[in-house]
């Protein structure tokens, strides 16, 4: 039978609260490797069939290089946007309620989910950007660990947005297709695959502004030169601040409110 | 207080409490608001009106510190199912105790061992049936022995031995110094284990009280059945009738039937006022109202 004893209720630290609700994400991660195994696969597929092809076809010179960043920074967002699934998903199955009533504050739990979530997204891509790296002789730990934080961010700003969707819509549908749509509008519509000077105006006057736009120019700034570029450092922390904070703020109006009852 | 979703009341004007050390059941209908009203207690939602306090703790200004206390087992179990039993528990208790990893490991293990799950201990929870999820719903609760400790249909999906198995440990729970709320459709189980019981339906809070109070509300709801000698007179009724507690009396032959209150207090002023008038009682059994005539009758509904 159950052993009897002091009842010990004290709750862990908060820093460790947010530490574990991130890691119960990346655990997931590991519990499923195949995932892991099979997107590696298709991105290797797609810097050696496509970019390669692409690159051949085109009179840019060294858009290997230009594509090959730009497809390791919209995996990161494509994959950061898969919290947004989980959540949705947890909320669906009542699991969402069930972590609602842990001693974790609202705070601690978008923070530790977006957390999670960034950490995951950039422990897929971290194989794919060593290929890259090896492949295009990217040799300056500085530089790297800065592009890996470019990374880190955006990973961290899209999980704020992804969250910020699933608390919002209701239908299972709707949301599949808004998610999709939004990872579009800032994947598609950004410099991560194609420089800007050849879009048609209508996705050049927005593109600059895609989170995605800031963290490509940003990682190929550091990768490829000339360094550090602070303007794209801004909007994307400004990206990362409003998006957390919006996903904060909606869920704590649309969850507790009842949404999903 | 009460819970509102757009035009619908799932909970209004309900006030209770529940002892410090109790096991307090509640029952209610499908759709009575039972689990909002669990959810709100978890602070999963807010109430639109009116206050929930949870040790002391209104869920609304303090919700970590009402959190840090409060454990509830779903009706629908609620984990990954991913991971397995043991996992389960040991992310349970590592998020809600402070427990360090030894002392984990010896909960977890005495409550799966408690339950008979140790030897699945392993399997991913999405391939147990459901009789093993729900066990492992109950346990995360049972192991983490929360200050106030919430279960929603605990025994539902289970067999009996399992069933007796999950109330006796609820039981001790309560013993542990825990208080119990108990949210059913059974009731066996809400009298086996409640030491009241509170009725909600459609969102209100319908009566409430111990197994007695309850029995005793409802107007000649125990029946008494009396056997009388077969030569003696036909009873007039105002031999029974004249107490208050009895409202109604039918004689079949020598077999008669008095409906009533307060029935173990009333028999031997029953057979007192019978074998004064000369009749001769060659038995008398007493059945007593269940909680079931009590729940249809607050509920308002019948059986199919």
């Amino acid at each position: 039978m159950v052993e009897t004893g002091p009842r010990i209720q004290s709750p862990l630290p908060s820093g460790n609260l947010v530490f574990q609700m991130a890691r119960r994400d990346i655990e997931v991660l590991f519990r499923t490797p195949w995932i892991i195994i099979s997107r590696g696969l298709a991105f290797i597929i797609q810097l050696f069939v496509f970019a390669t092809l692409i690159s051949r076809l085109v009179s840019v010179s060294g858009f290997f290089q230009y594509y090959a960043v730009g497809s390791i920074i919209s995996m990161v967002a494509s994959i950061s946007f898969i919290i947004g699934y989980d959540i949705f998903e947890e909320a669906e199955e009542g699991v969402l309620d069930y972590l609602l009533t842990l001693p974790v504050s609202r705070r601690q739990f978008i923070i530790g989910r977006a957390l999670g979530g960034a950490i995951r997204a950039l422990i897929y891509v971290t194989p794919m950007f060593a290929v890259v790296a090896i492949i295009e002789g990217f040799a300056q730990p500085a530089s790297l660990a800065a592009a890996m934080a470019y990374l880190f961010l955006l990973a961290f700003g899209v999980t704020g947005l992804s969250i910020t969707v699933a608390v919002s819509v209701r239908s299972a549908n709707r949301f599949d297709v808004f998610l999709a749509l939004m990872e579009l509008a800032i994947v598609r519509a950004s410099t991560a695959l194609y420089p800007i000077s050849f879009m048609p105006s209508y996705v050049a006057s927005i593109a600059p502004f895609s989170p995605v736009s800031f963290a490509s120019n940003g990682a190929r700034s550091l990768l490829l030169g000339p360094g550090l570029d602070l303007s794209t450092l801004a909007g994307l922390l400004a990206f990362v601040v409003v998006f957390l904070g919006l996903g904060a703020a909606f869920y704590f109006r649309k969850l507790e409110g009842g949404v999903y009852a | 207080m009460g819970k509102r979703f757009g035009s619908l009341d799932a909970v209004k004007n309900f006030s209770l409490e529940v002892g410090d050390g109790e096991i307090m059941g509640l029952l209610g209908p499908n759709g009575a608001g039972k689990t909002t009203l669990m959810l709100m207690m978890g602070t999963v939602y807010r109430p639109t009106s009116g206050k929930i306090t949870v040790q002391g703790y209104d869920v609304l200004e303090k919700p970590n510190s009402v959190r840090s206390i409060i454990g509830i087992a779903f009706q629908d179990p609620r984990f990954d199912g991913i991971l397995n039993g043991y996992d389960v528990l040991d992310w349970h208790l590592k998020m809600t105790t402070s427990l360090g990893k030894e002392e984990r490991k010896q909960r977890v293990e005495g409550i799966l061992k408690a339950l008979g799950l140790w030897e699945a201990r392993g399997k991913r929870t999405w391939l147990m049936s459901g009789g093993m999820k729900k066990k492992i719903e109950d346990a995360k609760i049972l192991a983490q022995r929360p200050k106030v400790a919430v279960f929603d249909e605990p025994t539902a999906f289970l067999d009996v031995p399992s069933r007796l198995l999950v109330w006796d440990m609820i039981r001790k729970l309560r013993e542990e110094g825990s208080t119990v709320i108990v949210a059913t459709n059974m009731m066996d189980e809400a009298e086996r284990l409640s030491e009241r019981v509170a009725i909600m339906n459609l969102g209100k809070l319908v009566t409430v009280g111990t197994l007695g109070q309850l029995k005793d509300t409802l107007k000649g709801g125990e029946v008494l059945e009396v056997t009388i000698g077969k030569d003696g007179p036909r009873l007039e009724d105002e031999v029974l009738t004249q107490f208050k507690e009895v409202h109604h009396v039918n004689q079949v032959d020598n077999k008669i039937l008095v409906y009533l209150n307060f029935g173990r207090l009333m028999l031997p002023k029953i057979v007192e006022a019978l074998t004064s008038q000369g009749y001769k009682v060659e038995s008398i059994h007493l059945k007593e109202v269940a909680l079931e005539d009590v729940f249809l009758t607050y509920t308002g509904q019948q059986f199919e």
